[in-house]
């Protein structure tokens, strides 16, 4: 079973806006079968790891909130939405590629193909990244860079590695703007991408979004 | 002679800066295997970068004289058009690979440039093929070595069936065996298709079974240009451009100067043992 880009970035949005106008208990529903899903797709320790990052995070805004005076089960409640939200997105990335998320952005959002090329450029770049940030670390360390000493200190080190670094990346950026106009990018560039049909499956989940996001107004319909 | 690349008297300065490329004339053949060599900062990349129409229409500048590619100038024509008929591989190849897998990678310019996805997909298989790459369609750009992602890059530039490609010192960041394999590829690849090379090289050694041509740059001018065998004697003269041609050659032309016989164009080292043994060059010689 495998559902559209365009589906799931519904679904997406429709969580984020769930959140605020279902109950709680159906927000901690979707949350369950959020980690099942998660889990069911990639039972994998970079899975385990995201969603316990997000786990850490969820519990430093609650006691943030705590902190600043809100009442417990607000704050509980707020913390869950959060999560509920971000979780959303992982799924949605877990599960679909991000080209097919960047086409249908493109396709049936009318989002500009550069904004939508910048989440696959992004990926792509990522590892090239971590990459000549190790190089430029080493090669600064070579020439004395030392990260001891106070967290100030260390912060303004850290400026020796950064500048080469970013000077690196401005490098390649401008290779990568120079080899997209070699290769003709533009608005063909996913009209012409294989289409990806839409299946029983999609507009049943479709339906469901539908069905769940007319909430309040189907409970004020059985209430009256 | 039937040239694919005509420059005619180009003049090229960058924004701000002096004059980068003078007085440029050229033809390339068709077909040919053209190295350009010269020191560094002497133009090749730019004169590179002119012949695929990015200098001066991507990077912007002052320009004067032609550059004609297949009969038409450059004048007024997109780079992704050029890009159809001449392919450029940049010495920073890797930052040229823009997708997250070999096959999309391969299809994103068929893509751009209007090709159905049926017939992207096709050529993207034989390009693939051809670079020693075949079914890795599906394998993501970090699963691929070094090596592989440059005969990536390549394919992505074969599968568009340019007449012409040119390569900025294409195998700068690789070992000997490396080299030797990108360059034995290219051989192949235009013995198959006809296609016209040129490449910026510092390490000629790589490309003395393939080269046909050779084209010496200095200081933004054309120091020479013709066959290997007319060129190589007029670069052996020229002290600052000596030491950029092979050990192989310079032992040719340092050994047709002191004998004042005449050498063929040696290719390799066997070729060179070959001939020095068969006139009498003692026994002793070996490859």
């Amino acid at each position: 079973m495998k559902l559209n880009a365009f589906t799931w970035i519904i679904v997406t949005l429709a969580v984020t806006a769930w959140v605020f106008i279902l109950p709680l208990e159906a927000v901690a529903t979707i949350l369950v079968l959020q980690l099942v899903l998660l889990l069911y797709i990639k039972r994998s320790k970079t899975m385990l790891a995201a969603i316990g990052g997000l786990g850490v995070f969820t519990g430093m805004m609650i006691l943030l909130q705590l902190l600043f005076g809100s009442p417990l089960d607000v704050s509980l409640f707020g913390g869950l939405r959060m999560l509920v939200m971000t979780l959303a997105f992982l799924c949605m990335l877990a599960t679909t590629r991000i080209q097919s998320i960047a086409k249908a952005l493109v396709d049936r959002f009318h989002l500009p193909v550069e904004y939508a090329f910048m989440l696959t450029a992004a990926l792509r770049f990522v590892p090239n990244f971590l990459e000549d940030s190790t190089i430029t670390l080493d090669a600064q360390s070579c020439r004395g860079y030392s990260n001891r000493g106070n967290a100030i200190k260390r912060l303004l080190s850290y400026v020796v590695v950064i500048r080469p670094l970013v000077m690196r990346a401005v490098a390649k950026s401008e290779t990568l703007a120079l080899s997209m106009e070699l290769r003709g990018f533009g608005a063909n560039t996913y009209k012409n991408m294989p289409k990806e049909p839409f299946t029983l499956v999609d507009f049943v989940v479709l339906a469901i979004v539908i069905v769940l996001s007319t909430y309040p107004f189907w409970k004020k319909l059985i209430g009256a | 002679m039937n040239s694919v690349v005509s420059v005619t008297d180009f003049y090229f300065k960058y924004l701000r800066s002096d004059l980068v490329l003078k007085n440029i004339n050229l033809e390339i053949e068709k077909g040919s295997f053209t190295v350009i060599i010269g020191p560094s900062g002497a133009g090749k990349t730019t004169l590179c970068k002119a012949i695929t129409g990015i200098v001066p229409y991507y990077t912007g500048g002052d320009y004067a004289g032609d550059i004609k590619v297949l009969g038409e100038t450059t004048k007024g024509k997109k780079v992704s058009d050029l890009a159809m008929k001449v392919g450029l591989m940049l010495e920073d190849y890797e930052s040229q690979l823009v997708s997250l897998t070999a096959g999309e990678e391969v299809a994103f310019s068929l893509l751009n440039h209007g090709f159905p996805p049926e017939e992207a997909e096709e050529r993207t298989r034989k390009a693939l093929e051809d670079v020693g790459l075949p079914g890795r369609e599906s394998y993501q750009l970090d699963e691929l070595s070094g090596g592989q992602r440059q005969r990536l890059a390549l394919a992505s530039l074969l599968a568009v069936h340019p007449e012409i490609i040119v390569l900025d010192e294409p195998v700068s960041a690789m070992d000997p065996d490396g080299g030797e394999s990108l360059y034995k590829l290219l051989g192949k690849i235009r013995e198959e298709y006809g296609t016209t090379f040129i490449v910026v090289e510092h390490r000629v050694e790589f490309v003395l079974p393939y080269a046909t041509n050779l084209l010496a740059i200095k200081n933004g001018e054309v120091a020479a240009q013709g066959r290997c065998e007319d060129v190589i004697p007029r670069v052996y003269e020229d002290t600052d451009l000596r030491p950029l041609l092979p050990d192989l050659w310079q032992i040719k032309c340092n050994l047709e100067k002191k004998t004042a016989q005449k050498f063929a164009l040696w290719k390799s080292e066997k070729e060179a043992v070959a001939e020095l043994q068969a006139k009498g060059f003692g026994r002793g010689v070996r490859a």
